[in-house]
This record gives structure tokens, C-alpha cells and sequence, in this order.
């Protein structure tokens, strides 16, 4: 086994760009037909585009319980501890409130259709919560109650990144990195001087984007932005991240937040939350001892918990 | 023995038998209500899915660390 090149993949993967890196290039090829079969269990079962994926299927139900599969039980109780940890900041129960934003199918083709009229009038309000998910895991039993829609986007691929890292690295004994959409997962054996991660606004920019580069070496790191995946309705501009109190976009002093945790899931939950909480971010982040970069709209950054100082501001990516 | 003593020893004993049952029946209400409160105590743990029991946010073993130049990767919002 040659040791020490990384070697990497870069591949289409849920409506965006996944990137494969592994410290042994034997480990290439069965690295990616791991990464091709995990990846293809979370899309069949909880696409929210896909009328045969498990989560469609149960926002049909009407309220009816379902048997799951064991990958959407995991998922599920992933989203629920995310809710859990974010006093439902984070809340997986946002289905109905992306719909009626017109935000109901691949996200190139909500983008490619332009200004829409908005599918739901008047209020949103609070989506249902995630309290109304009841979720057996062992039984693998779910059922919605008042009301929920399930959208699994703000755990879904962060949770994948962090399984497709550890069971590469389990199966092959190396070291590797796995990126989806920018959700940034890593595990085994890092390179001599870590995995260099560069944190921007887009996922797509280019390498020479405006931000700062890192190094981590265990664990993972998100970024989660109001810039990217943003259109809009009626002439009214929104993004996906849903301030579950108010069913609307939420309303943030940061563009951009990355924070670097134990997991990536960890991580994603972390930035979401971040821009959700708007100005009190910080102080929580700060609490929980989690490194964050926040970057306000005028490009200014703030950092928590030892990342590393950076000397910004940045022109958007 | 007369009748006299026979009654008044028929009351103790019937009046012992209360105590017993009064003391087995709040033994027994204890119980319940310990093993209740067990339930709701320990209850979430034995739900907790493997993988998902951590009750807090992990966080990272260091710190990300500076370098410079480009990335082998981007994190960024998608």
C-alpha cells in the first residue's frame, strides 16, 4: 500500500459537490464505492425531492405512524439531537415553511425559475417543533404529529459526511477527508500537517476565494451562510435557513459562520444555530468552547474559542 | 378464657392486621413511585439510539490551526 499521497475524488452528490481526499491511493477506488453506497442510502431515504424517499413518504402519511429503515432512524435521531442541543434552534420539523417559500424541489431548479409567487399567503409562524416527531429508534417507528413536515437539510449531509469518513477510514486504515457541499468530515490518520480546509462564504468559490485557510486534523468543520443557497419570492429576497420561531428566514447579523467541532454534524448544528442566534452567537459559542468564525455582512469576522485570528473583512465569495 | 377477654383479643388482632395491611399498602405505593421516578430518570437512556446518547455538542480536540496558501478543500455554504 503506498502511503503518505493523498489522492482525490470529486464527484455530484445531493443537488452539489462532494470532494473525496484518502492518504493512500490504493484506497481510492473502494473508498469511493463506500462513499457511492452510504451516500446513496441517505438520498433514497431522506431526499426531499425524491416522491419514493422514506421522508417523502412520511410527510404523506397524514399523521400516520411508519416503519423506517435503520439508516432514516439515524438520521432522524441525529436531527432530533441536533433540535435537542439547540433548544430547537435547530429544528428538523421546517418542511411546510421551505415549501411555501417555493423551495420545493433541487435547489438549481428553484433557482433557475426566478422570482415566484410565494405558495403560502399571510403568516407563516412557528413551524410545528420537533417535539412533534415521535421517534421509536430501537422499534425503528415514526409518526408526525400536528401538523409537521420533515426537512433534514440542516443534518442530513453533515451526519453522511461524518459516516462516509469513519467507515473509509474503519475499511481502508488511512486517513481521509470527506466533503459534502462543504460540510468537511475527517478520520484516520491525518497528513503530516493536518487537512488544509479553506473557510469562505460558497463551497463552489474557487481555492483563491476570500477567507482564511485552516488545518484540522480530527473531527469535522461546517460553514452555514444566508448568501448561497438564497432566491427569491415575490420580489422578496429569502435563504433556506429557517428561524424555527418565526417560519421565515432568519434574520441574522452573520453571512457566513464555520465552526469546527468533534463531528461534523456537530459542527453543522453549531453554525446553523450561530446564524439563527444571531448577536447572542458568539457568547454561546464562547460557552460551549466551540472554535467559530462569524462573518458579518460588511465582511468583518469575529472568532471564538482558540480559531485562529483572521484579518478580515472579506468581500463576499 | 372468658368472653370478655376473647373479644378484646379478637380487636387486637384485627387491629394488628390493619397496621400490617396499612404498612404493605404504603410499602407497596413507595415502590411504585420510586420505580416511576426510575423510569422517568433513566427512561431516556435506555431510548437512546447508538451514536446518539451524547448529551452535549463535541467539541473539537484542538482547535483548527492557522497555515497559509490554499485549501485541499473548501468549506463553505452550499
Amino acid at each position: 500500500m503506498t502511503a503518505g499521497e493523498i489522492t482525490g475524488d470529486t464527484f455530484e452528490v445531493f443537488g452539489t459537490t462532494a470532494v473525496l481526499l484518502v492518504t493512500s491511493p490504493d484506497a481510492a477506488a473502494a473508498a469511493r464505492s463506500i462513499a457511492d453506497r452510504l451516500l446513496a442510502e441517505v438520498d433514497l431515504a431522506c431526499s426531499r425531492f425524491r416522491p419514493d424517499s422514506e421522508l417523502s413518504r412520511l410527510n404523506a402519511a397524514g399523521g400516520e405512524a411508519r416503519t423506517i429503515s435503520p439508516t432514516f432512524a439515524d438520521l432522524l435521531a441525529a436531527a432530533l439531537r441536533a433540535a435537542k442541543l439547540t433548544g430547537g434552534d435547530v429544528d428538523p420539523t421546517c418542511g411546510r415553511a421551505l415549501t411555501g417559500l417555493g423551495y420545493d424541489r433541487d435547489f438549481a431548479a428553484v433557482r433557475a425559475a426566478g422570482d415566484a409567487p410565494p405558495r403560502l399567503t399571510g403568516p407563516v409562524g412557528p413551524v410545528p417543533g420537533w417535539r412533534q416527531v415521535r421517534l421509536d429508534h430501537d422499534a425503528r417507528r415514526v409518526r408526525l404529529s400536528g401538523g409537521a413536515q420533515l426537512d433534514l437539510g440542516a443534518t442530513a449531509k453533515a451526519w453522511a459526511a461524518d459516516r462516509c469518513a469513519e467507515q473509509i477510514a474503519s475499511s481502508a486504515g488511512c486517513g481521509v477527508l470527506v466533503s459534502l457541499g462543504g460540510d468537511v468530515a475527517v478520520a484516520g490518520d491525518p497528513p503530516p500537517d493536518g487537512w488544509r480546509v479553506r473557510v469562505t462564504d460558497d463551497h463552489a468559490a474557487p481555492a483563491s476565494a476570500a477567507g482564511q485557510t485552516v488545518t484540522i486534523s480530527a473531527g469535522g468543520l461546517a460553514t452555514s451562510s444566508t448568501t448561497v443557497r438564497a432566491w427569491t419570492v415575490g420580489g422578496r429576497p429569502v435563504h433556506h435557513i429557517i428561524d424555527p420561531a418565526t417560519g421565515e428566514p432568519a434574520r441574522s447579523c452573520w453571512r457566513t459562520v464555520s465552526v469546527a467541532a468533534g463531528t461534523c454534524a456537530d459542527a453543522n448544528t453549531a453554525s446553523t444555530a450561530a446564524i439563527i442566534r444571531s448577536a447572542a452567537a458568539p457568547a454561546w459559542l464562547h460557552d460551549v468552547g466551540l472554535p467559530a468564525r462569524l462573518v458579518r455582512h460588511d465582511g468583518t469576522v469575529e472568532t471564538t474559542a482558540g480559531w485562529p485570528r483572521d484579518d478580515g473583512p472579506w468581500e463576499a465569495a | 378464657m372468658s368472653e370478655h377477654d376473647a373479644r378484646a383479643a379478637a380487636r387486637d388482632r384485627d387491629a394488628g392486621l390493619a397496621k400490617i395491611t396499612s404498612i404493605t399498602w404504603r410499602a407497596g405505593a413507595a415502590g411504585v413511585a420510586v420505580a416511576g421516578l426510575l423510569t422517568v430518570a433513566l427512561g431516556h437512556h435506555a431510548a437512546a439510539p447508538a451514536g446518539q446518547s451524547r448529551s452535549a455538542i463535541v467539541i473539537p480536540a484542538q482547535p483548527p490551526q492557522p497555515t497559509a496558501g490554499s485549501g485541499q478543500v473548501i468549506s463553505g455554504a452550499s
